[in-house]
């Protein structure tokens, strides 16, 4: 047979390529758009939990951890105490429970120290400009970190003969164990270029002045020395002790008063937790008395006990006695005894300036009766040495997020001492932003502007790709097992890691699911072995795109937008 | 094979997918092909420049099928949308040898496709394919006859409910109350006063090796449910549920969306069949009201409309409808399941889950 088919009779393959469809592409295209996670824009330490969560999923552990320590030099200790407002964020509370990422920190940051890994960092030139850091607590520490790691020297000043600040001498071993501050403690200050001066007060052993001259800039990390004033209405008990102070003492002497029935006064950390040892040292009653309300649907979320969730709850299972909304009235003496207190509700409430007042309601006065009363109330900045810049105010205020002391150009102030933070995470934030902020002002640049990346919320999401699963368990000592020592909550096994960072939904980022490539109609998705430079995997063909906008709505992460055909990719910012 | 001639082999392989060699002492491949489309994870047997509608739940179903089924395959392809848009003279979208005839009788192109590799002795396994009215109605005496005939052909129905390429007449396979150009909801009639056929128990009652339902929305499904088919020796067909934009008024955007809650509610079960019983379904997690897949679609608008009685009456026969399926296929999952309508489609970082 010699028949040929005619022209109009045949095809040859996959030719309809020479015509390209995205000519049909009306209005918009397909582009990537990596929105924040709601994790990383909550958290104060400036992590980006969505990025070493999926080093996670990819089973690299120390990959995860070098991803992590860009932001946080100290993952055993935040994973241990930080109030994760990540977690709160999380988009995952609207399926089932938030990742419970504070635990995964916390196993990343042991599992760092066991292995012995080191950070990503390079030794800085013998000529690299010297930063002055004064305070070794977590601000100072993180401040000194990011310094070396931006490629400058640091020395950090220390007035105690250890470095951890509040870390070590006021939070309980219960909670975060000495051998973890000393572990991440030792390897940050191991890092070349970095030189720790203990026993050196600014103020006493060296002077604001002389760290000006003698440093590129000045870093101050004081935290917070001196306790606020404390009386009602103009009267105090006899041998008062302050709680910081008791605290304290605690932790280095293990001396705490005796007392039957204790009242602390306070809505904060320091409150609630020497409420605990005050309790398992043998006080019948410990009564908690604040402000603040207790979290719940009807309590505004900047009226809340200023503590960590899970230390309210644990708190309450020991026994604790909390009266929110009060505040003490008259201590009640009987001739010079102290015998107890009166207290009243009261409530914040806005005036006609609309700054919140408190108001205390008549006809709800009631007595507590007690034996010792701990104030404990917060603290305030020491002012030895730093007199010229304190003036007359109870912190140091720097502008903004840069940390920059607006008046006294080259000194910033972080942590505690601004007055406006409060949590180990944000003072190693203010760490990493002083040490940014530095660069840039040494390089002759104007400090990075704030982050305006829009953020990927629930609505972003398609979360038909995500199925219901169980948050990872959280194992505590018993109640009456708990002791002064021993750590009260315990460690996820790594199995339990890995499971509970493949829960993470890679809110805003690319999930590499292939959703996209799978379900593009016109095979307008590649997938590509070589990362693509919006740091996917995947590249939109848009000579074939028809601009349907499915890969857009099956994306599960909302990492897919439908933008005018002129948009290009929105700069990437750090 | 013995060991050494294992290793040569696989080392031609290793050179022939530009992987990395074993050794130094192995040829490396070239550098990779600069055209990305080129060197895809996947078998291309349908490209890209068909002429396929925005968002087109049929290409995209195709697609899925070609990527499980080849490359060793051949297609007998009935009239259609597919057939149009996937070969506008001079050009074809197709890599697989193709063949198109009439409307009426794929099943019959393929059984003889099929007849005549037999004859030569080659394993090329033949697929049919056509759109619902090549199958429910026009191609199906063709189609029962290829069966009863028991040609090992996998003959696919791309189901996008009605005569799209002519525009939009209705078939045996649009739903009830659907309005087409055919059945035009008005004051006689609220869409299409039939109900869409049963086709798959007309199927089973050819007594065939392996029978299925699936929808685009569940690509993991169809793989399977192909890739099953393919390794089944002796006729077998799958249907698969594909919204059509145009067709049945909706955004391209939301094809998948809406073929998913066709499955979830109802009124899309999918189901299994060998030797004409049901063998396996996708358990439904949580039903979900038709009116929420309804609402999706102009060709349904006329069952919102809150001033005519009949409305309500057509939403809840829809609703009936679905519940009879739920019920007949026992659909309603007593747990969570992973393969079931909420647990099918999940993904995690390097793809689906399943
Ligand atoms: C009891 C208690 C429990 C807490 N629990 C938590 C918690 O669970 N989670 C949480 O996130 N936060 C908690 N906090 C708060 C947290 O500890 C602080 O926010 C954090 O430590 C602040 O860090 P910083 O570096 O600013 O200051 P600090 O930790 O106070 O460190 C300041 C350092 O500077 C040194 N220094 C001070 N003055 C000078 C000077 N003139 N010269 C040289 N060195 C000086 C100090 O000795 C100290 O080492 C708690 C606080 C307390 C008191
Ligand atoms: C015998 C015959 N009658 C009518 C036609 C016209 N025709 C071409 S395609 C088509 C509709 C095809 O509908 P369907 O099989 O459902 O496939 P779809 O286009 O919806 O994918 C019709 C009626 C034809 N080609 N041959
Ligand atoms: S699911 Fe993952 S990325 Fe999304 S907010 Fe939670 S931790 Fe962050
Ligand atoms: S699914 Fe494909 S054709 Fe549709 S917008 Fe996305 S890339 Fe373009
Ligand atoms: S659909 Fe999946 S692979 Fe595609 S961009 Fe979104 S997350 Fe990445």
């Amino acid at each position: 047979m010699t028949h040929v088919l005619t022209r109009g009779a045949y095809a040859l393959p996959g030719t309809s390529l020479a015509f390209k469809t995205g000519d049909w592409r009306s209005t918009e295209k397909p582009l990537h758009h990596h929105r924040k996670a709601p994790c990383h824009d909550a958290c104060p330490a400036g992590e980006d939990q969505q990025a070493w969560l999926a080093r996670l999923q990819e089973g690299n552990l120390e990959g995860a951890w070098l991803e992590l320590v860009k932001a946080n030099p100290l993952p055993a200790i935040t994973g241990r105490v930080c109030p994760h407002p990540c977690e709160t964020a999380c988009n995952r509370k609207h399926m089932d429970q938030p990742i419970a990422i504070h635990n995964v920190e916390r196993w990343l940051g042991d599992e760092a120290i066991s292995r012995g890994w080191q950070y990503p960092v390079t030794t800085p030139s013998a000529e690299a400009p010297k930063v002055a850091v004064v305070g070794a607590g977590p601000g100072g520490l993180s401040a000194a970190y990011h310094l070396v790691r931006l490629g400058y020297r640091a020395t950090v000043f220390e007035a105690l003969p250890e470095i951890g600040g509040l870390l070590r001498a006021a939070i309980p071993m219960t909670r975060l164990p000495r051998s973890i501050i000393d572990a991440e403690g030792e390897r940050l200050l191991a890092l070349p270029g970095l030189e720790l001066l203990l026993r050196q007060k600014l103020g006493r052993d060296v002077s604001l002045a002389e760290l000006r001259s003698e440093f590129a800039a000045v870093v101050l990390a004081p935290g917070c020395q001196k306790s606020r004033p404390w009386d009602v209405a103009g009267a105090v008990p006899q041998h008062l002790h302050e709680g910081l102070h008791l605290l304290k003492e605690w932790i280095d002497h293990g001396w705490l008063p005796e007392a039957r029935r204790v009242v602390v006064h306070g809505g904060g950390n320091t409150a609630v937790d020497l409420c605990r040892i005050m309790k398992r040292n043998g006080a019948e009653e410990v009564h908690l008395l604040t402000a603040s309300g207790l979290p719940g649907p009807d309590t505004d979320p900047d009226d809340v006990l200023n503590v960590v969730p899970r230390e309210l709850e644990e708190a309450l299972e020991e026994g604790i006695q909390i009266h929110p909304h009060v505040t003490i009235n008259r201590l009640i003496m009987k001739g010079s005894v102290f015998t107890g207190v009166e207290m009243v509700s009261l409530r914040k409430l806005p005036g006609q300036d609309g700054r919140k007042r408190r108001i205390p309601f008549e006809g709800t006065e009631r007595l507590l009766h007690c034996d010792m009363v701990v104030p404990s109330i917060g603290e305030i900045v020491d002012p030895e040495g730093i007199e010229e810049i304190l003036g007359q105010h109870k912190y140091l205020h720097p502008k903004d997020d840069t940390c920059e002391l607006g008046d006294h150009p080259g000194v910033y102030v972080l942590g505690d001492a601004r007055g406006d933070r409060g949590t180990v995470a944000a003072a190693i934030g203010d760490g990493r932003m002083a040490a940014l902020t530095i660069q840039r002002r040494i390089n002759g640049a104007e400090p990075l502007p704030p982050d305006t990346r829009e953020v990927a919320t629930f609505d972003k999401l398609n979360i038909e790709y995500f199925d219901r699963t169980e948050r990872a368990p959280l194992r505590k000592l018993p109640v009456a097992e708990r002791n002064d020592e021993s750590e009260i909550e315990l460690d996820l096994t790594g199995p339990e890691a890995a499971a509970e960072a493949r829960r993470c939904m890679s809110c805003g980022n690319c999930l590499a699911c292939d959703n996209c490539w799978t379900l593009c109609p016109d095979n307008a998705v590649i997938k590509t072995v070589e990362m693509a430079s919006d740091g996917t995997h995947y590249v939109f063909d848009y000579d074939f795109c028809k601009g349907c906008g499915l890969c857009s709505a099956e994306c599960p992460c909302g990492f897919i937008d439908m933008v005018p055909e002129d948009t290009v990719l929105p700069a990437a910012t750090t | 094979m013995t060991d050494t001639s294992n290793a040569t082999r696989l080392a031609e392989l290793r050179l022939k997918h530009g992987r990395p060699p074993a050794s130094p002492a192995e040829p490396s491949a070239p550098p990779r092909d600069k055209d990305l489309r080129k060197s895809q994870p996947r078998f291309r047997g349908l490209e890209a420049g068909h002429r396929a509608c925005q968002g087109c739940g049929e290409a995209l179903a195709t697609r899925l099928v070609m990527e499980s089924a080849g490359p060793d395959v051949m297609i007998a392809n009935a009239t259609g949308c597919l057939e149009v848009f996937t070969t506008p003279w001079p050009e074809s979208a197709w890599r697989v040898p193709w063949i198109h005839s009439l409307f009426e009788n794929a099943a019959a192109v393929a059984a003889g496709m099929e007849s005549a590799m037999k004859a030569k002795g080659h394993r090329t396994k033949v697929l049919a394919f056509g759109g619902d009215g090549g199958t429910y109605d026009i191609g199906f005496q063709s189609l029962s006859g290829m069966l009863e005939r028991y040609h090992n052909v996998l003959y696919v129905c791309y189901d996008n409910e009605a005569y799209m390429n002519t525009g939009i007449q209705r078939s045996s396979s649009t739903p009830h109350a659907a309005s087409t150009t055919t059945s035009p909801s008005g004051k006689a009639r609220m869409g299409k006063r039939h109900l869409k056929k049963d086709l798959l128990s007309i199927i089973a009652a050819h007594h065939i090796p392996y029978a299925a339902s699936a929808s685009v929305a569940y690509p993991t499904d169809i793989r399977r449910k192909v890739r099953h088919a393919m390794e089944t020796e002796g006729p077998t067909f799958i249907v698969i549920h594909s919204p059509c934009p145009l067709g049945w008024g909706h955004d391209g955007s939301v094809t998948i969306e809406v073929a998913r809650k066709a499955v979830q509610c109802g009124l899309f079960p999918l189901v299994e069949l060998e030797r004409g019983e049901v063998c396996n379904v996708m358990p439904i997690r949580q039903p979900q009201p038709v009116s929420e897949y309804l609402k999706l679609q102009s060709r349904f608008r006329h069952l919102f409309n809150d001033k005519d009685p009949r409305a309500l009456e057509e939403r809840q026969h829809l609703q009936a409808l679905a519940d009879h399926n739920i019920t007949l296929f026992n659909l309603r999952g007593d747990q969570a399941d992973p393969m079931d309508t909420a647990g099918m489609d999940t993904v995690r970082r390097g793809g689906p889950v399943h």
